[in-house]
Parts: C-alpha cells; structure tokens; sequence
C-alpha cells in the first residue's frame, strides 16, 4: 500500500487532497479564510467519506488543501483519492434526475471543457451551448484521467444544465470503457466516442453503455452516442458507422485529427470530401451531423466563414473550444427570419393542399418538391425547439 | 442610532458628532463655506526648499496636525512614504493622514502607525493598512473613508482640515504651478488634490522635474502654493497600471461583462449622445470594450465617457465613438500621453466630476455605468469596502459618486468568487445604497431593480436573461455549504460616509465566529 494518493491541485478553484492509508482517521484542511471556509469544507468531506464507507469509518488520514473549490470538487477530489487507496471501495452513485434530450435536439454547438480542471468547468452550463461536451480524453493528461472521471461525475451531479450535457470518452480500449462505468452513475446525456472507425467500435461503446445502464439502474438505451471520425479510416467508414446503432444521435467531424492521420494540410478543400463524406452518411441514417473545431479564438471572422461553410454543406452544428465562439455558432445554424417566413409559406402550402386533396404543392404557380417541403418543415420545428432558449 | 437603512451607527465617532444617513438625495446642505488662511505675496519671494524636511520646517508641521496626498501614481508612488518617512526622522507622532487613496506600496505606514507616528487616517484606508486595523492596529479614532466627491465635500466644507498638503507633480515650476501630465515621469492628472492645494494651511508641491515658467497645464496654481522641493523621485509611472488594466480571459467574467454591454444596449440610453463611465478591473475594461463594438455597428456617437482613462477609451475617441473623454484619474500611458496631446481628452476634478455640496457634477449627465463590488445584497445594496470576512480592504473611490449620478448603474459581480458566494441577504457593510443601482449582472443573469420595471421591461424585450436577485443567489449558494459568518462587537473601526457627509454604515471589529 502506498504511503499517499495525492489528488487534484493548487490551482484556483480546485483543491489537493492528500490520503494518508494506515494512519488514524483524521481530516485536516487548510484554506483562505478558515473562519470562512473551514466548517463548510469539513462537512463536503464528512459526508464524502460516509458515502464511500457506509459501514465504518476508512481508516487513513485526510488532508484537504483548498483553492476556492466548490463543494462537488472537494467531493470527486476526495473520492478519488480514497479510491485509488483503497480500490475496494465502490464509486460514490449520486442520485440525479436529468430531463431526457430528444434524438434531433438542437446541437448547432458543442462546446469542449477539459474534465480535469475545475476552474474552467465553473459555470460552464451558463454560456448557452446546445451541448456542453466535458472531456476525458485529448484534453486530459494520462496520470490525471482517473480523478478527472471522477470530477466530472460530480460535476454531473452537482450541475443543473439547462440543455444537454455529453462526456467524451477515451477510446474504449484506453481507458474508455471505465469512463463510461463512471460517468453514467450521473446520467450525462450521450456519450463521444472518438477516433471511431467501423461499425464494431460503436456497437462495442453501445455494450458499455447497456452495462452501465444496468448498473446505474437507468433505462437501456437511454443514453446517446456520438461517434467521433477522425480518421481516414473513420471518414471513409461513416455510412456504417451513423447507422450503426439506434444510440448514435449526431456524427461529428475531427478535422485536426484527420489532417494528421491523412497527411493534409488544413485548408478547407482538403476537408471537403470527408465534411460533404460525413454529412452525407449522417442524413442517410437520418442523425445529425456536426463540424469540426474552429482552433483560433481570437478570430471571430474565421469561424464565421468556417460556420457558414459548414451550415451550407449541411451540418446541423459546430464545435467549440471556448464559450465566446458559441453565439457565432449559433448565428449560423439558426434558420434566419427569410428561411422561417420561405418555410412558414412552404408548409402552409402544402397543409392548403392536403385540405384540398391536392397532390402537387405550389407556391407563386412554382412547385415545391417533398425534399423542400421536409427541409422547411425541419426549420420550423429547430424553430420551436430554440424558442424556449433564451438569448446566448 | 439607525440610519435610513437601518443601519445601526454611533451618535459620535471620535470626537465628531455623526449625522445618520437619510437618503441618497436627503441632504441639501445651505451656508457658506470654509475659509482659507490669508497670505498675501510680493515679487521675488523663492519658494523652492532643497528637501522634504525642509518643506516640513518651513510649513510649522507639528505632531497632532494633518497631511494630506493624492494616489495619481498608484501603485509607483515614492512622495506618501518620503514625507511619513521624514515626519519620523524629525520625531512628528501623532499624524492625521488625509490620503485619497493607498497602494500596497505603503505598507510601511504600518509600521508609522505602530510607532505612532501616524495615528488617525481619514479619507481612504484600503491596502495593508486597511488590513492591519482589521486586524487589530489600533488608531487613535476610527478612520473615516470619503468617495472622491465626499473628500472634496469634507475638505471645501471644513469637515476635514488639513495642516500640510504634499502634491507629487511630474512637473512643476519653482513658482508652484505643477501639473502631472508633463516632466520625465508623467502620472496624468493630479487634480484629486486641488481642493487640498486650495484649502489646506499650506501647500507643498514635490516634484522631480523642475520646469521653467510657467509648468503648464495648470493643475495646481502659483497662487495656491506656499513650497516646492524638488527630489529624485516622485513615482514610477510604470505601476500605475498595475492590475487594473489585464483584460480578462475567464469565460465567466466574459460572459458577465458581455450582458453589462448587452444591457445598456438594450437601454432608451443607447443612442446618440450615449454617455458612460468605464473604468479599470477585467470586467469594466472587457463591458466597455464590448459596449464600443455595438455603438460602432449601430453607428452611435458618444456623448463624452468617464475615465478614470484608459487605451480603450482613447482608441473610442480616435474612432469618433465618443466625443470627449472626461478624465481624473489616469490609468495607463496611454491614456497619460493622450491627455497631453488631445484637446477633447478633458482633465477633470472631483469637484467637478462628483461634489455633492455644488452646483454641478458631471456624474449626473452620465447615461450610465459599469461599477464593481466585493458583495451585494437583495435590496441591491453594494459594499466595495469589507470583505464577508470583515476586513476592510478597499476604499470607496467614486463608486457613490457614479451611482448616484448614473441614469443607468450596472454592477459586474460574479455570483460566486471561489467559495464565497457574493449576493447576499445582507451586505456586511454598505458602501452604496440600493436606492442608486439599477442593474446587477452576474454570470447566472441580470437582476433588474425593482424600482426599475422600466428598465426591466426593455432588458426583457431585448431577450437578456432577466432573473429574481434571489434565484440568482440560491443558485450560487447551492455550489458551497454556508460560510461561517462573523459576529461582530461595539468597536468601530471605520466610518463609511454617503458623499453628502452622512455616515451610511460603520466597520466594527470581529469579534467572535458563528
């Protein structure tokens, strides 16, 4: 047994909880402003240790260094600590209620959080996002992914956001497959599944997530899935793999992978046959598709045009590496006023029509084909669905 | 007694009789004000003396008096420390301090005060000293904190007497007119200290660049000053700009200053002739640089903005976004280089900008407001002075004086800072009233004023988030266990005074833990 499990940080607004097995149980805590702070502190832990040993007490010492760490911090820093001290002891499976998301939700943005650090993760439900995307994989260094599993279930738990909320796992073989044991004890409402290739790889994610279903004791199939393809492999894959498993609710496009992976240059003609790929495979199997990160943050311009260039390929949203590129991501996946009055117009049409035993729908004696009349009758219900959203 | 707040503060503080405050507008204040010592002068008197403790003998300084400072160097100032260094050499005890602000650069006081050199401090007390007394310094009488337009108030009305004024000056002439703009350490504008150099015994002017006749602008006047001496160093203009001007990266204080700039754009202010005050701190910087964007895209000129100035209202004004900048305070080179140079880059005073006993402040013409706090409250009263802890770490600066003018005040707070929730049933000390703020912007959304369903109503229609003050706090107090609270004993430390001379609230010394 090891002398001490040291987990977490001194970074603003995370904590370093050091676990001391063996020695006589014993919390201490230092923060800022003890008078302020140390009462509360005690408690997050006391509780936390008697929801990891409901039996009796864990016999280790536990110290508490804190940086302004909310309390579901102190909570995943102290549960991974004794953990991993004491590998027995069984996750903590908090009690969550979460409103189910609909397959085509909106998802004009995913926005990425690492999984490891507090300080950004705070309020990170606040910024509007369609799909709030927390990390466990690229973002996450390998020594840390254990507490960083940990942390964003509590996150999960503690966290009331207000649309979706998605863990990207490591891939299943990495490391994955104990992502999604953890993360599912707090109902995230899918799961990513990066770096995807082959219809096997998602069916394998949908077997995880059936187990942890079970285990949480949520309903099989409850939870979406969102392959990741960023590979040359995965791109030329994307037909089997969107319509691989009744789970999968949005494709997404990994373009700094698969620049890599095929050797190009990021330029937006070397992306276009895996985008137009992607989108075409994704509205085959009747799922969304989702566009690549833009990676400049300061360049408000440069994912507007990257924006639109995906919106007009046909990809329903975007993803984001930080909270200031959602309201762009946002102004360009959603139907403008003209778009709703031409589909408005276009489903009125076609409802006179059918009032009137019509066949052919006609707008201004031109004729709208089915395909139209679907693509308007989507906009209308986006529409809907954005009403409740309030301004990002 | 309780004051209009319902505030309990004590009838005397000291040796002064206090009046409870009664209203943000309640006091209306008539009669003359105080006079000045007569001297009269003759051709070819010299006012230069070789030192600071020179300047001292020649004043008449006595232990017991007052002197007084400004903080136009910020964090650089080297005259605050010099003189309080001198007046110990010279065995001074028993000093009042009249400063109009403090840095961490004095900590040293700290010591002047253990020794008891300085022993009364009036005007502002933030800092370390501010934390010392929290912590147990003893002075002689509780402090009292003013605003900007309530030192200038105290000091024309004869509330606040000061024996010495020592006015650090880039530049000044050996005639005793001195300014901060020019010189080889140029501060921007030292006009704080006007009412000082105009009321005080006598005037001393410090500078380390001795220009010829005459040193122009003319902030400080011949007429008004008794002495110059001339040393090394008066501040390092390098640290005004310490802290106050990083623009913040944190997506949360983004997204706060974000709805501040939304808000007013969604406002019946936000048009031509729109008038603002920004100010230093991530947040403001950020609010007003977000609010410049929308009056371009909307093609809105600007009235004038309120400084304290900074890059990003000289870059408003070379855009034509505003018309003039209104500035008493500078905040970073820039905006020092820019006050010499452009004429619609105007040099303000705390007279003008914000006395409450006159007959204009350039306050009540601003549209609105971006202001901070360290705690709010459900009646949306603002505290900028005390932590929840009790310690007294800030002084008031305009912040008063900006809400009470503003049409529009917004105040940019995090809901929670760390663990320490920052709304409030009740903030533990009042700074400024609920009655003069409009708008509080936190991360979680905008809380809007009852007294304002106007405002509301527009926020509303423009789609912002416009939530209760209390769900906001409840969803930030759900993120931490509750905080032990401080109880708090008989002793005042320091008195808050509302800008007309009232005292809205006393700091009172911990005295237990609950």
């Amino acid at each position: 047994m090891p002398d001490q499990i040291v987990v977490g940080s001194d970074a603003k607004g995370d904590c370093r909880v050091v676990v001391s097995p063996g020695k006589a149980s014993a919390v201490e805590v230092v923060t800022g402003d003890p008078h302020l702070f140390e009462r509360g502190i005690r408690e997050v832990v006391g509780q936390t240790l008697a929801a990891l040993a409901p039996e009796g007490k864990i016999k280790a010492a536990v110290a508490v260094t804190d940086q302004g760490a909310l309390d579901y911090v102190i909570s995943a820093r102290v549960e991974a600590a004794v953990r991993t001290a004491f590998p027995t002891v069984a996750a903590i499976a908090p009690n969550v209620r979460r409103r189910p998301s609909a397959s085509d939700a909106p998802r004009r943005s995913r926005l990425y959080a690492p999984g490891n650090s507090p300080r950004i993760l705070v309020g990170i439900e606040l910024h509007g996002a369609d799909l709030v995307l927390v990390d466990l994989e690229d973002s996450v260094p390998p020594a840390e992914k254990s507490a960083a599993r940990v942390l964003v279930k509590h996150l999960l738990a503690a966290i009331d956001f207000p649309n979706e909320v998605w863990v990207r796992i490591n891939p299943l073989t990495l490391g994955g497959a104990d992502d999604v044991r953890e993360v599912l004890l707090a109902r995230p409402h899918g799961v990513a599944l990066p770096k995807a290739e082959s219809r096997d790889d998602v069916a394998a994610l949908a077997k995880e997530l059936a187990k942890a279903e079970m285990a949480a004791g949520a309903r099989i199939g409850s939870t979406w899935s969102m392959p990741i393809l960023e590979t040359g492999k995965g791109v030329l894959h994307a037909e089997e793999i969107a319509a691989a498993d009744p789970r999968v609710a949005l494709v997404a496009f990994g373009a700094e992978d698969f620049t890599r992976d095929v050797g190009a240059r990021r330029t937006p003609d070397a992306l276009l046959f895996a985008r137009s790929m992607i989108v075409a495979a994704a509205k085959a199997a009747d799922v969304q598709a989702s566009d690549t990160v833009y990676g400049n943050v300061d360049d408000e311009a440069g994912l507007a045009a990257e924006s639109k260039l995906a919106r007009d390929l046909g990809f329903d949203g975007k993803g984001a590496i930080h909270p200031a590129q959602v309201p762009v991501l946002h102004e360009a996946f959603t139907p403008s006023e003209r778009e709703m009055e031409e589909a408005r117009a276009i489903v009125a049409a076609a409802e006179e029509a059918e009032a009137r035993g019509v066949g052919a729908i006609a707008i201004g004696g031109k004729m709208v084909d089915r395909p139209v009349l679907e693509r308007a009758r989507r906009a209308l219900k986006l529409a809907d669905r954005l009403a409740g959203r309030g301004k990002t | 007694m309780r004051n209009a707040l319902g505030r309990e503060v004590p009838d005397k503080i000291g040796s002064r009789k206090v009046e409870p405050y009664a209203g943000a507008f309640a006091v209306r204040r008539t009669g003359w004000k105080a006079p000045r010592p007569q001297k009269s002068c003759v051709p070819g008197e010299n006012k230069v003396l070789p030192s600071i403790e020179a300047a001292i003998e020649a004043t008449g300084l006595q232990s017991g008096m007052t002197i007084s400072f400004h903080h136009s160097f910020r964090e650089g100032d080297r005259v605050i420390n010099q003189v309080v260094d001198a007046c110990a050499r010279m065995g001074l005890k028993d000093l009042r301090l009249c400063p109009t602000a403090l840095f961490g650069t004095h900590a040293k006081l700290v010591d002047h005060i253990k020794a008891g050199v300085v022993s009364r401090i009036e005007g502002s007390m933030n800092g370390p000293v501010g934390d010392f007394i929290s912590q147990g310094g003893k002075l002689k009488e509780p402090a009292t904190l003013r605003s900007h337009g309530g030192r200038w108030r105290a000091i024309e009305s004869g509330d606040m007497q000061i024996d010495v004024a020592f006015i650090a000056a880039s530049q000044a002439d050996a005639y005793g007119n001195a300014n901060g703009i020019n010189g080889r350490t140029p501060c921007g504008p030292i006009t704080f200290c006007m009412v000082d150099a105009q009321h005080a015994g006598k005037t001393v002017v410090v500078t380390n660049d001795l220009a010829p006749y005459p040193a122009y602008p003319l902030e400080i006047q011949q007429g008004w000053t008794d002495y110059v001496v001339v040393v090394d160093e008066v501040g390092d203009p390098e640290q005004i700009a310490s802290g106050t001007l990083e623009l913040t990266k944190s997506p949360a204080r983004l997204r706060i200053a974000r709805l501040a700039a939304d808000a007013v754009v969604a406002s019946p202010y936000f048009k031509d002739g729109l008038s603002f005050q920004g100010g230093a701190g991530g947040v403001s910087l950020a609010a007003t640089m977000y609010l410049a964007e929308a009056m371009e895209k909307a093609k809105i000129v600007g009235g004038f903005v309120m400084g304290g100035g900074t890059r990003i209202m000289v870059d408003m004004l070379h855009k034509g976004l505003v018309r003039t900048i209104l500035d008493g305070q500078a905040f970073d080179p820039i905006a020092v280089a820019s006050l010499g140079k452009d004429p619609a880059h105007v040099i303000m005073n705390p007279g003008l900008y914000a006395n409450a006993d006159s007959r204009g402040c350039a306050t009540y013409m601003l549209d609105a407001a971006f202001l901070g706090a360290t705690e709010v409250d459900l009646d949306f009263n603002v505290n900028v002075n005390t932590h929840s802890d009790g310690r007294l770490l800030h002084g008031i600066g305009g912040h008063q004086d900006v809400a009470a003018g503003a049409k529009m005040t917004v105040i940019t707070v995090p809901s929670i800072r760390g663990r320490l929730p920052v709304i409030l049933d009740r903030v533990t000390t009042v700074t400024t009233p609920g009655e003069v703020i409009d708008v509080i912007v936190t991360e979680r959304g905008l809380a809007v004023n009852p007294k304002r369903d106007d405002l509301k109503g527009a926020l509303v229609a423009a789609g912002l988030p416009v939530r209760d003050i209390a769900e906001i706090k409840e969803e930030a107090d759900r993120l931490v266990r509750p905080l032990g609270k401080p109880v708090f004993g008989d002793e005042v430390l320091a008195a808050i005074e509302w800008r007309d001379g009232t005292v809205i609230d006393v700091v009172r010394k911990v005295e237990r833990w609950q």
